[in-house]
Protein backbone atom coordinates (compact mmCIF):
# COMPACT_ATOMS: atom_id res chain seq x y z
CA UNK A 1 0.00 0.00 0.00
CA UNK A 2 2.76 2.25 1.16
CA UNK A 3 5.08 1.76 -1.42
CA UNK A 4 2.29 1.83 -4.16
CA UNK A 5 1.41 5.84 -2.60
CA UNK A 6 5.45 5.98 -3.33
CA UNK A 7 5.39 5.10 -6.79
CA UNK A 8 2.47 7.25 -7.62
CA UNK A 9 3.98 10.32 -6.36
CA UNK A 10 7.09 9.29 -7.91
CA UNK A 11 5.51 9.09 -11.43
CA UNK A 12 3.72 12.49 -10.33
CA UNK A 13 6.92 14.45 -9.70
CA UNK A 14 8.30 12.83 -13.19
CA UNK A 15 5.60 13.87 -15.23
CA UNK A 16 5.95 17.32 -13.69
CA UNK A 17 9.54 17.90 -14.44
CA UNK A 18 8.83 16.34 -17.73
CA UNK A 19 5.63 18.88 -18.52
CA UNK A 20 7.86 22.20 -17.20
CA UNK A 21 10.99 20.92 -18.98
CA UNK A 22 8.44 20.45 -22.25
CA UNK A 23 6.88 23.64 -21.20
CA UNK A 24 10.52 25.95 -21.55
CA UNK A 25 11.82 24.40 -24.47
CA UNK A 26 8.34 24.52 -26.42
CA UNK A 27 7.11 27.33 -28.44
CA UNK A 28 6.79 30.39 -31.06
CA UNK A 29 9.85 31.83 -30.13
CA UNK A 30 12.25 28.80 -30.71
CA UNK A 31 12.69 25.37 -30.01
CA UNK A 32 15.77 24.81 -27.56
CA UNK A 33 17.71 27.53 -29.01
CA UNK A 34 16.36 30.49 -27.70
CA UNK A 35 17.15 33.51 -26.64
CA UNK A 36 17.34 34.64 -22.62
CA UNK A 37 14.49 37.25 -23.49
CA UNK A 38 12.17 34.32 -24.71
CA UNK A 39 14.00 32.32 -21.32
CA UNK A 40 12.76 34.45 -18.86
CA UNK A 41 9.25 34.99 -20.48
CA UNK A 42 8.57 31.28 -20.62
CA UNK A 43 10.46 30.63 -17.11
CA UNK A 44 7.26 33.35 -15.86
CA UNK A 45 4.69 31.69 -17.74
CA UNK A 46 5.60 28.22 -16.15
CA UNK A 47 5.57 30.14 -12.76
CA UNK A 48 2.39 31.16 -13.62
CA UNK A 49 0.88 27.81 -15.04
CA UNK A 50 2.27 25.69 -12.08
CA UNK A 51 0.24 28.33 -9.71
CA UNK A 52 -2.52 28.37 -12.16
CA UNK A 53 -2.85 24.65 -12.47
CA UNK A 54 -2.10 23.46 -8.66
CA UNK A 55 -4.35 26.07 -7.25
CA UNK A 56 -7.35 25.36 -9.37
CA UNK A 57 -7.15 21.72 -9.09
CA UNK A 58 -6.40 21.78 -5.28
CA UNK A 59 -9.24 23.75 -4.51
CA UNK A 60 -11.21 22.17 -6.76
CA UNK A 61 -10.56 18.39 -4.58
CA UNK A 62 -11.31 20.61 -1.56
CA UNK A 63 -14.94 22.23 -2.91
CA UNK A 64 -15.73 18.44 -4.05
CA UNK A 65 -15.42 16.98 -0.42
CA UNK A 66 -16.84 20.06 0.98
CA UNK A 67 -20.20 19.79 -1.06
CA UNK A 68 -20.09 16.16 -1.54
CA UNK A 69 -20.25 16.33 -5.11
CA UNK A 70 -18.05 14.62 -7.68
CA UNK A 71 -19.31 17.09 -10.48
CA UNK A 72 -18.19 20.81 -8.82
CA UNK A 73 -14.99 23.17 -9.69
CA UNK A 74 -14.29 26.80 -9.43
CA UNK A 75 -15.61 26.94 -12.85
CA UNK A 76 -18.57 24.46 -12.62
CA UNK A 77 -19.87 26.43 -9.79
CA UNK A 78 -19.43 29.65 -11.14
CA UNK A 79 -16.88 31.01 -9.29
CA UNK A 80 -14.45 31.47 -11.65
CA UNK A 81 -16.91 33.95 -13.74
CA UNK A 82 -17.95 35.85 -10.70
CA UNK A 83 -14.05 36.33 -10.10
CA UNK A 84 -13.46 37.18 -13.66
CA UNK A 85 -16.52 40.18 -13.51
CA UNK A 86 -14.97 41.19 -10.28
CA UNK A 87 -11.72 41.39 -12.63
CA UNK A 88 -13.22 43.10 -15.32
CA UNK A 89 -14.94 46.08 -13.22
CA UNK A 90 -11.51 46.12 -11.85
CA UNK A 91 -9.99 47.11 -14.94
CA UNK A 92 -12.98 49.46 -15.89
CA UNK A 93 -11.93 51.20 -13.26
CA UNK A 94 -8.12 51.59 -14.35
CA UNK A 95 -6.86 48.70 -12.03
CA UNK A 96 -4.46 47.08 -14.37
CA UNK A 97 -1.60 46.43 -12.10
CA UNK A 98 -2.65 47.38 -8.97
CA UNK A 99 -4.11 45.77 -6.19
CA UNK A 100 -7.31 46.61 -6.68
CA UNK A 101 -7.30 43.72 -9.26
CA UNK A 102 -7.11 40.67 -7.26
CA UNK A 103 -9.11 42.28 -4.58
CA UNK A 104 -12.03 42.68 -6.54
CA UNK A 105 -11.42 39.12 -7.89
CA UNK A 106 -11.72 37.86 -5.00
CA UNK A 107 -14.86 39.96 -3.69
CA UNK A 108 -16.25 38.29 -6.89
CA UNK A 109 -15.62 34.82 -6.02
CA UNK A 110 -16.86 34.72 -3.22
CA UNK A 111 -20.19 36.45 -3.72
CA UNK A 112 -20.65 33.83 -6.45
CA UNK A 113 -20.18 30.76 -4.41
CA UNK A 114 -22.50 32.04 -1.45
CA UNK A 115 -25.00 32.93 -3.55
CA UNK A 116 -24.71 29.83 -5.62
CA UNK A 117 -24.96 27.82 -2.30
CA UNK A 118 -27.95 29.46 -1.18
CA UNK A 119 -29.58 29.46 -4.91
CA UNK A 120 -29.16 25.78 -4.80
CA UNK A 121 -30.15 25.17 -1.46
CA UNK A 122 -34.13 23.88 -1.27
CA UNK A 123 -35.69 23.27 2.30
CA UNK A 124 -32.00 22.74 4.07
CA UNK A 125 -30.90 20.06 0.96
CA UNK A 126 -28.35 21.07 -1.38
CA UNK A 127 -28.78 18.33 -4.15
CA UNK A 128 -25.76 17.08 -6.64
CA UNK A 129 -26.86 18.53 -9.57
CA UNK A 130 -29.22 21.41 -8.40
CA UNK A 131 -25.97 23.17 -7.38
CA UNK A 132 -24.15 22.17 -11.00
CA UNK A 133 -27.08 23.91 -11.96
CA UNK A 134 -27.17 26.76 -10.11
CA UNK A 135 -23.71 27.43 -10.89
CA UNK A 136 -24.31 26.74 -14.66
CA UNK A 137 -26.88 29.64 -14.21
CA UNK A 138 -25.04 32.05 -12.48
CA UNK A 139 -22.03 31.44 -14.74
CA UNK A 140 -23.72 31.97 -17.55
CA UNK A 141 -25.58 35.48 -16.37
CA UNK A 142 -21.63 36.54 -15.06
CA UNK A 143 -19.77 35.79 -18.57
CA UNK A 144 -22.47 38.14 -20.36
CA UNK A 145 -22.24 41.11 -17.73
CA UNK A 146 -18.47 40.38 -18.31
CA UNK A 147 -18.93 40.84 -21.99
CA UNK A 148 -21.23 43.51 -20.94
CA UNK A 149 -18.68 45.64 -18.71
CA UNK A 150 -16.10 45.32 -21.28
CA UNK A 151 -17.86 46.48 -24.23
CA UNK A 152 -19.24 49.35 -22.59
CA UNK A 153 -15.95 49.94 -21.05
CA UNK A 154 -14.51 50.16 -24.60
CA UNK A 155 -12.23 47.67 -24.09
CA UNK A 156 -10.65 45.48 -27.00
CA UNK A 157 -12.83 41.88 -27.03
CA UNK A 158 -9.48 39.85 -26.97
CA UNK A 159 -8.87 41.03 -23.46
CA UNK A 160 -12.68 39.55 -22.92
CA UNK A 161 -11.98 36.38 -24.09
CA UNK A 162 -8.80 36.13 -22.48
CA UNK A 163 -10.54 36.95 -18.85
CA UNK A 164 -13.66 33.91 -19.59
CA UNK A 165 -11.52 31.49 -21.43
CA UNK A 166 -8.13 31.69 -19.45
CA UNK A 167 -4.30 32.59 -20.60
CA UNK A 168 -0.82 32.11 -19.43
CA UNK A 169 0.71 34.76 -21.77
CA UNK A 170 0.65 37.46 -19.22
CA UNK A 171 3.26 40.44 -20.07
CA UNK A 172 5.05 40.80 -16.81
CA UNK A 173 6.03 45.07 -15.48
CA UNK A 174 7.90 45.01 -12.64
CA UNK A 175 5.22 46.03 -10.60
CA UNK A 176 2.79 42.73 -11.59
CA UNK A 177 6.00 40.68 -11.23
CA UNK A 178 6.01 41.97 -7.40
CA UNK A 179 2.02 41.41 -7.45
CA UNK A 180 2.25 38.18 -8.32
CA UNK A 181 5.29 36.87 -6.25
CA UNK A 182 3.28 38.50 -3.47
CA UNK A 183 -0.02 36.27 -4.79
CA UNK A 184 2.08 33.36 -4.74
CA UNK A 185 3.08 33.33 -1.34
CA UNK A 186 -0.70 33.97 -0.75
CA UNK A 187 -1.78 31.42 -2.60
CA UNK A 188 0.24 28.36 -0.87
CA UNK A 189 -0.56 29.89 2.53
CA UNK A 190 -4.42 29.17 0.96
CA UNK A 191 -3.47 25.94 0.04
CA UNK A 192 -2.00 24.84 3.09
CA UNK A 193 -4.65 26.13 5.01
CA UNK A 194 -7.20 23.81 3.06
CA UNK A 195 -4.92 20.88 3.63
CA UNK A 196 -4.57 21.63 7.07
CA UNK A 197 -8.39 20.43 7.09
CA UNK A 198 -7.98 17.31 5.67
CA UNK A 199 -9.50 15.43 7.98
CA UNK A 200 -12.28 17.50 8.35
CA UNK A 201 -12.91 17.30 4.78
CA UNK A 202 -12.58 13.62 4.39
CA UNK A 203 -15.59 13.51 7.63
CA UNK A 204 -17.90 16.13 5.55
CA UNK A 205 -17.93 13.83 2.31
CA UNK A 206 -20.33 11.92 4.90
CA UNK A 207 -23.03 14.42 5.23
CA UNK A 208 -24.04 17.40 7.25
CA UNK A 209 -25.18 15.61 10.08
CA UNK A 210 -22.64 13.02 10.37
CA UNK A 211 -19.72 15.22 10.54
CA UNK A 212 -21.92 17.23 13.08
CA UNK A 213 -22.26 14.14 15.25
CA UNK A 214 -18.43 13.45 14.57
CA UNK A 215 -17.20 16.45 16.07
CA UNK A 216 -16.99 18.55 12.94
CA UNK A 217 -18.02 22.28 13.81
CA UNK A 218 -19.45 21.87 9.77
CA UNK A 219 -20.79 25.33 9.86
CA UNK A 220 -17.86 27.02 11.07
CA UNK A 221 -15.68 24.64 8.10
CA UNK A 222 -17.36 25.70 5.60
CA UNK A 223 -17.50 29.02 6.20
CA UNK A 224 -13.51 29.02 6.49
CA UNK A 225 -13.29 26.98 3.04
CA UNK A 226 -15.31 29.41 0.23
CA UNK A 227 -13.14 32.10 2.20
CA UNK A 228 -9.93 30.65 1.43
CA UNK A 229 -11.27 29.08 -2.07
CA UNK A 230 -12.83 32.53 -3.12
CA UNK A 231 -9.18 33.91 -2.30
CA UNK A 232 -7.12 30.92 -4.26
CA UNK A 233 -9.68 31.29 -7.37
CA UNK A 234 -9.82 35.45 -7.17
CA UNK A 235 -5.83 35.57 -7.21
CA UNK A 236 -6.01 33.30 -9.61
CA UNK A 237 -8.15 34.56 -12.29
CA UNK A 238 -7.37 37.81 -11.89
CA UNK A 239 -3.85 36.67 -13.50
CA UNK A 240 -5.00 34.55 -15.96
CA UNK A 241 -8.56 34.53 -16.35
CA UNK A 242 -10.65 31.27 -15.83
CA UNK A 243 -9.94 27.87 -17.01
CA UNK A 244 -12.33 25.58 -17.48
CA UNK A 245 -12.69 22.05 -16.37
CA UNK A 246 -8.76 21.94 -15.06
CA UNK A 247 -10.44 21.84 -11.38
CA UNK A 248 -12.86 19.18 -11.91
CA UNK A 249 -11.01 16.50 -13.46
CA UNK A 250 -7.81 16.15 -11.94
CA UNK A 251 -9.20 15.63 -8.44
CA UNK A 252 -11.03 12.74 -10.04
CA UNK A 253 -7.52 11.12 -11.66
CA UNK A 254 -5.73 12.00 -7.97
CA UNK A 255 -8.18 9.94 -6.43
CA UNK A 256 -7.76 6.63 -9.08
CA UNK A 257 -4.04 6.94 -7.69
CA UNK A 258 -4.18 7.53 -4.23
CA UNK A 259 -7.79 6.91 -2.86
CA UNK A 260 -10.12 9.41 -1.60
CA UNK A 261 -8.29 10.33 1.52
CA UNK A 262 -7.97 14.15 1.07
CA UNK A 263 -4.33 14.27 2.68
CA UNK A 264 -3.30 12.66 -0.31
CA UNK A 265 -5.94 14.12 -2.67
CA UNK A 266 -4.94 17.72 -2.29
CA UNK A 267 -1.56 17.98 -2.23
CA UNK A 268 -1.67 15.15 -5.58
CA UNK A 269 -3.89 17.43 -7.34
CA UNK A 270 -1.65 20.33 -6.79
CA UNK A 271 1.29 18.58 -8.45
CA UNK A 272 -1.46 16.68 -11.49
CA UNK A 273 -3.06 19.72 -12.14
CA UNK A 274 0.53 21.85 -12.22
CA UNK A 275 1.18 19.41 -14.55
CA UNK A 276 -1.63 18.81 -16.94
CA UNK A 277 -2.25 22.98 -17.01
CA UNK A 278 1.59 22.84 -18.41
CA UNK A 279 0.62 20.60 -20.89
CA UNK A 280 -2.51 22.25 -21.97
CA UNK A 281 -0.94 25.50 -22.44
CA UNK A 282 1.73 23.80 -24.96
CA UNK A 283 -1.09 22.92 -26.58
CA UNK A 284 -2.67 26.34 -26.39
CA UNK A 285 0.47 28.38 -27.43
CA UNK A 286 1.68 26.17 -30.47
CA UNK A 287 -1.31 24.74 -32.51
CA UNK A 288 -2.12 28.01 -34.15
CA UNK A 289 -0.11 30.84 -34.36
CA UNK A 290 -0.76 33.78 -31.89
CA UNK A 291 -1.95 31.23 -29.56
CA UNK A 292 -5.82 30.08 -28.09
CA UNK A 293 -7.28 30.73 -25.25
CA UNK A 294 -6.52 28.18 -22.48
CA UNK A 295 -10.05 26.78 -21.42
CA UNK A 296 -10.66 25.71 -25.52
CA UNK A 297 -7.82 23.05 -24.87
CA UNK A 298 -8.95 22.03 -21.67
CA UNK A 299 -12.63 21.85 -22.52
CA UNK A 300 -11.95 19.55 -25.36
CA UNK A 301 -10.41 17.18 -22.34
CA UNK A 302 -12.88 18.01 -19.76
CA UNK A 303 -16.33 17.94 -21.24
CA UNK A 304 -16.30 14.74 -21.74
CA UNK A 305 -14.68 13.76 -18.70
CA UNK A 306 -17.73 15.53 -17.15
CA UNK A 307 -19.94 13.57 -19.33
CA UNK A 308 -18.53 10.18 -18.16
CA UNK A 309 -18.97 11.40 -14.01
CA UNK A 310 -22.73 12.48 -15.25
CA UNK A 311 -23.64 9.30 -16.48
CA UNK A 312 -21.17 7.46 -13.94
CA UNK A 313 -23.71 8.59 -11.08
CA UNK A 314 -26.87 8.40 -12.74
CA UNK B 1 -26.96 11.18 33.54
CA UNK B 2 -29.44 13.98 33.46
CA UNK B 3 -31.30 14.61 30.35
CA UNK B 4 -34.11 17.61 30.56
CA UNK B 5 -35.02 20.13 28.58
CA UNK B 6 -37.94 22.24 26.76
CA UNK B 7 -38.97 23.14 23.84
CA UNK B 8 -42.32 24.51 22.15
CA UNK B 9 -44.16 23.92 19.27
CA UNK B 10 -43.56 20.26 18.91
CA UNK B 11 -42.60 19.54 22.24
CA UNK B 12 -44.10 22.11 24.38
CA UNK B 13 -42.50 21.81 27.97
CA UNK B 14 -41.00 18.39 27.12
CA UNK B 15 -39.21 16.63 30.36
CA UNK B 16 -37.61 13.37 29.72
CA UNK B 17 -34.76 12.07 32.03
CA UNK B 18 -32.34 8.89 30.50
CA UNK B 19 -30.42 7.09 33.25
CA UNK B 20 -27.03 6.22 33.19
CA UNK B 21 -27.05 2.71 31.85
CA UNK B 22 -30.12 1.95 31.22
CA UNK B 23 -31.79 0.64 27.57
CA UNK B 24 -33.99 3.07 26.35
CA UNK B 25 -36.30 2.58 23.23
CA UNK B 26 -38.88 5.29 21.66
CA UNK B 27 -41.48 4.64 19.58
CA UNK B 28 -44.62 6.12 18.22
CA UNK B 29 -46.15 6.72 14.99
CA UNK B 30 -44.51 8.85 11.84
CA UNK B 31 -44.44 12.76 12.78
CA UNK B 32 -44.66 11.46 16.67
CA UNK B 33 -41.34 13.91 17.11
CA UNK B 34 -38.96 10.81 17.55
CA UNK B 35 -35.93 12.03 15.28
CA UNK B 36 -36.58 14.79 16.69
CA UNK B 37 -36.23 14.07 19.80
CA UNK B 38 -33.17 11.95 19.10
CA UNK B 39 -31.45 14.89 17.23
CA UNK B 40 -31.86 17.26 20.21
CA UNK B 41 -30.01 14.77 22.39
CA UNK B 42 -27.25 14.41 20.29
CA UNK B 43 -26.54 18.25 19.85
CA UNK B 44 -27.75 18.44 16.63
CA UNK B 45 -30.66 20.43 17.21
CA UNK B 46 -30.84 23.25 19.65
CA UNK B 47 -34.12 23.62 21.74
CA UNK B 48 -35.63 26.67 21.20
CA UNK B 49 -36.42 27.39 25.00
CA UNK B 50 -34.72 25.05 27.93
CA UNK B 51 -31.95 22.64 28.04
CA UNK B 52 -30.93 19.47 27.35
CA UNK B 53 -28.21 17.87 29.64
CA UNK B 54 -25.23 15.79 29.49
CA UNK B 55 -23.29 13.89 31.89
CA UNK B 56 -23.98 17.53 33.94
CA UNK B 57 -22.75 19.49 30.55
CA UNK B 58 -25.09 22.11 29.06
CA UNK B 59 -25.44 20.77 25.38
CA UNK B 60 -25.03 24.44 24.17
CA UNK B 61 -22.28 25.52 25.83
CA UNK B 62 -19.64 22.39 25.31
CA UNK B 63 -18.54 21.87 21.46
CA UNK B 64 -18.99 19.80 18.89
CA UNK B 65 -15.81 17.66 19.66
CA UNK B 66 -17.25 17.34 23.54
CA UNK B 67 -19.91 16.44 22.29
CA UNK B 68 -18.89 13.94 20.31
CA UNK B 69 -16.96 12.34 22.70
CA UNK B 70 -20.01 11.80 25.32
CA UNK B 71 -22.76 10.85 22.44
CA UNK B 72 -22.58 8.59 19.20
CA UNK B 73 -25.25 8.56 16.48
CA UNK B 74 -26.32 5.22 14.07
CA UNK B 75 -28.39 6.83 11.33
CA UNK B 76 -30.78 4.83 9.52
CA UNK B 77 -29.00 5.11 6.52
CA UNK B 78 -25.35 6.49 5.72
CA UNK B 79 -23.88 7.65 2.51
CA UNK B 80 -20.77 7.88 1.49
CA UNK B 81 -19.76 10.07 -1.58
CA UNK B 82 -15.95 8.92 -2.13
CA UNK B 83 -15.20 4.80 -1.44
CA UNK B 84 -12.82 5.31 1.83
CA UNK B 85 -12.00 2.03 3.85
CA UNK B 86 -13.60 0.46 6.45
CA UNK B 87 -10.85 1.32 8.19
CA UNK B 88 -10.52 4.99 7.33
CA UNK B 89 -14.70 5.57 7.70
CA UNK B 90 -13.72 4.00 11.06
CA UNK B 91 -10.96 5.88 12.10
CA UNK B 92 -13.11 8.71 11.71
CA UNK B 93 -14.90 8.04 14.84
CA UNK B 94 -11.44 9.02 16.73
CA UNK B 95 -11.80 12.59 15.45
CA UNK B 96 -13.06 13.79 18.92
CA UNK B 97 -9.95 13.14 20.68
CA UNK B 98 -7.53 14.42 17.87
CA UNK B 99 -6.03 17.86 17.35
CA UNK B 100 -6.92 20.02 14.27
CA UNK B 101 -3.50 18.83 12.87
CA UNK B 102 -2.31 15.78 14.66
CA UNK B 103 -2.56 12.63 12.99
CA UNK B 104 -4.02 9.15 14.88
CA UNK B 105 -1.23 7.25 16.58
CA UNK B 106 -1.02 3.48 17.18
CA UNK B 107 -3.26 3.87 20.20
CA UNK B 108 -6.19 5.27 17.61
CA UNK B 109 -5.09 2.16 15.31
CA UNK B 110 -5.70 -0.35 18.11
CA UNK B 111 -9.04 1.44 19.26
CA UNK B 112 -10.35 0.98 15.78
CA UNK B 113 -9.26 -2.87 16.09
CA UNK B 114 -10.66 -3.55 18.84
CA UNK B 115 -14.10 -1.99 17.86
CA UNK B 116 -14.03 -3.72 14.17
CA UNK B 117 -13.22 -6.98 16.26
CA UNK B 118 -15.94 -6.34 18.74
CA UNK B 119 -18.79 -5.68 15.69
CA UNK B 120 -17.48 -8.65 13.83
CA UNK B 121 -16.08 -6.66 10.69
CA UNK B 122 -12.52 -6.96 11.20
CA UNK B 123 -12.26 -8.83 7.81
CA UNK B 124 -13.99 -5.71 6.12
CA UNK B 125 -10.80 -3.48 6.97
CA UNK B 126 -9.34 -3.13 3.92
CA UNK B 127 -12.60 -3.21 1.85
CA UNK B 128 -14.04 0.07 0.58
CA UNK B 129 -17.47 1.15 2.41
CA UNK B 130 -19.11 1.25 -0.67
CA UNK B 131 -18.24 -2.03 -1.85
CA UNK B 132 -19.86 -4.31 1.31
CA UNK B 133 -23.57 -4.92 1.83
CA UNK B 134 -26.08 -3.15 3.75
CA UNK B 135 -25.88 -5.07 7.30
CA UNK B 136 -22.24 -4.99 6.91
CA UNK B 137 -22.28 -0.99 6.69
CA UNK B 138 -24.53 -0.61 9.42
CA UNK B 139 -22.53 -2.23 11.58
CA UNK B 140 -19.06 -0.75 10.32
CA UNK B 141 -21.00 2.35 11.25
CA UNK B 142 -21.40 1.11 14.58
CA UNK B 143 -18.07 0.47 14.95
CA UNK B 144 -17.41 4.15 13.81
CA UNK B 145 -19.64 5.35 16.68
CA UNK B 146 -17.88 2.99 19.40
CA UNK B 147 -14.32 4.32 18.39
CA UNK B 148 -15.86 7.82 19.65
CA UNK B 149 -16.26 5.83 22.53
CA UNK B 150 -19.29 7.50 24.14
CA UNK B 151 -21.27 7.29 26.99
CA UNK B 152 -24.27 7.51 25.36
CA UNK B 153 -25.22 5.56 22.37
CA UNK B 154 -28.23 6.98 20.22
CA UNK B 155 -29.57 4.78 17.41
CA UNK B 156 -31.99 6.33 14.58
CA UNK B 157 -33.79 3.53 13.26
CA UNK B 158 -30.53 1.90 12.38
CA UNK B 159 -32.01 -1.44 12.12
CA UNK B 160 -35.27 -0.60 10.07
CA UNK B 161 -33.21 -1.73 6.26
CA UNK B 162 -31.93 -4.80 7.61
CA UNK B 163 -32.87 -7.97 7.14
CA UNK B 164 -33.32 -10.57 10.85
CA UNK B 165 -30.14 -11.73 10.88
CA UNK B 166 -28.37 -7.91 11.06
CA UNK B 167 -31.21 -6.92 12.66
CA UNK B 168 -30.10 -10.04 15.52
CA UNK B 169 -26.70 -9.44 15.70
CA UNK B 170 -26.49 -5.49 16.10
CA UNK B 171 -29.07 -6.14 19.11
CA UNK B 172 -26.74 -8.31 20.34
CA UNK B 173 -24.26 -6.37 20.44
CA UNK B 174 -26.26 -3.12 21.71
CA UNK B 175 -27.48 -5.92 24.25
CA UNK B 176 -23.93 -6.92 24.99
CA UNK B 177 -22.71 -2.70 25.03
CA UNK B 178 -25.37 -2.14 27.54
CA UNK B 179 -24.17 -4.98 29.79
CA UNK B 180 -20.53 -3.11 30.10
CA UNK B 181 -22.37 0.16 31.39
CA UNK B 182 -23.03 2.37 28.43
CA UNK B 183 -26.47 3.97 27.74
CA UNK B 184 -28.38 3.13 24.86
CA UNK B 185 -30.96 4.89 23.77
CA UNK B 186 -32.97 2.91 20.73
CA UNK B 187 -35.31 4.59 18.52
CA UNK B 188 -37.41 1.90 16.27
CA UNK B 189 -41.09 1.52 14.14
CA UNK B 190 -40.74 -1.72 15.31
CA UNK B 191 -42.69 -2.40 19.11
CA UNK B 192 -41.47 -5.81 19.31
CA UNK B 193 -38.03 -5.10 18.65
CA UNK B 194 -38.31 -2.72 21.19
CA UNK B 195 -40.12 -4.78 23.64
CA UNK B 196 -37.51 -7.13 23.56
CA UNK B 197 -34.43 -5.37 23.39
CA UNK B 198 -35.28 -2.26 26.31
CA UNK B 199 -35.37 -1.78 29.59
CA UNK B 200 -37.96 0.93 29.22
CA UNK B 201 -39.42 2.42 26.52
CA UNK B 202 -41.20 5.83 25.50
CA UNK B 203 -44.35 5.96 23.51
CA UNK B 204 -44.62 9.46 22.05
CA UNK B 205 -47.38 10.84 20.38
CA UNK B 206 -47.89 14.49 19.05
CA UNK B 207 -44.57 15.81 20.71
CA UNK B 208 -46.25 14.49 23.99
CA UNK B 209 -44.91 11.64 26.29
CA UNK B 210 -47.85 8.84 26.31
CA UNK B 211 -46.40 6.73 28.47
CA UNK B 212 -42.70 5.90 29.32
CA UNK B 213 -42.65 2.52 31.52
CA UNK B 214 -41.08 -0.97 31.29
CA UNK B 215 -41.85 -2.56 27.74
CA UNK B 216 -45.17 -4.89 29.90
CA UNK B 217 -46.54 -1.98 30.81
CA UNK B 218 -46.05 0.32 27.73
CA UNK B 219 -47.03 -2.17 24.67
CA UNK B 220 -50.59 -2.89 26.21
CA UNK B 221 -53.29 -2.82 23.65
CA UNK B 222 -55.35 0.25 24.98
CA UNK B 223 -51.79 2.50 24.23
CA UNK B 224 -51.16 0.95 21.16
CA UNK B 225 -54.83 1.67 19.90
CA UNK B 226 -55.11 5.12 21.63
CA UNK B 227 -51.57 6.05 19.52
CA UNK B 228 -52.09 3.90 16.63
CA UNK B 229 -55.47 3.44 15.87
CA UNK B 230 -55.62 -0.11 15.64
CA UNK B 231 -55.85 -2.92 18.20
CA UNK B 232 -53.82 -5.41 18.24
CA UNK B 233 -52.92 -9.04 19.21
CA UNK B 234 -50.68 -9.46 21.66
CA UNK B 235 -48.52 -12.29 22.68
CA UNK B 236 -45.97 -13.22 25.22
CA UNK B 237 -42.55 -14.31 23.89
CA UNK B 238 -42.02 -17.86 24.32
CA UNK B 239 -38.51 -17.59 26.17
CA UNK B 240 -38.34 -14.25 27.81
CA UNK B 241 -41.82 -12.74 28.45
CA UNK B 242 -41.72 -9.81 27.14
CA UNK B 243 -44.76 -8.41 25.30
CA UNK B 244 -45.31 -9.25 21.09
CA UNK B 245 -47.63 -7.68 19.32
CA UNK B 246 -49.04 -9.12 15.86
CA UNK B 247 -51.16 -7.13 13.44
CA UNK B 248 -55.09 -8.08 13.41
CA UNK B 249 -55.93 -10.06 10.05
CA UNK B 250 -56.32 -8.09 7.16
CA UNK B 251 -58.60 -10.97 5.41
CA UNK B 252 -62.15 -10.39 6.79
CA UNK B 253 -63.57 -14.01 7.59
CA UNK B 254 -65.86 -15.64 4.88
CA UNK B 255 -69.76 -15.59 5.67
CA UNK B 256 -70.84 -19.07 6.38
CA UNK B 257 -74.65 -19.34 5.03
Amino acid sequence: MHRHKGAAWAGLAAFVLIAALCSISIGPGGFLHISRTVLVFRLLRLALGIMAGGVLSLTGAALQGLLRNPLVDPFTLGVASGAALGASLALLAGAGTSLLLPVASFAGALFTIVAVYFLARIKGRVTVTGLVLAGVIVSFLFSSLVMLVMVLGHRPMGQAIYLLMGHLGVAFTRHSLWLFAGSSVVMLAGCGILFSYSRELDIMSSSEETAKSLGVDTSRVTKLIFVVSSVLVGLVVSFTGAISFIGLVVPHLVRMMFGPAHRQVLPGSFVLGAGLLLIADIGARNVVPGGLPLSVVTSLVGVPFFIYLLRRRF
Amino acid sequence: MDFGYEQEKLFDCFRLEVKQGEFLGIIGPNGAGKSTLLRLMAGLLKPEKGRINLLGHDLNKISRKQIARIAAVVPQESFFAFDYTVEDIVMMGRNPYLGRLQQPTSVDYDKVNNVLEFVDAAVLRHKGINEISGGEKQRVVLARALAQEPELLLLDEATSHLDISHQHSILRILAQLNNQGKTIVFLSHDLNLAALSCSRILLLHHGRQVACDCPERVITPELIKSVYGIEPLLLRHPKTGRPQVMLPSPILPKSIP
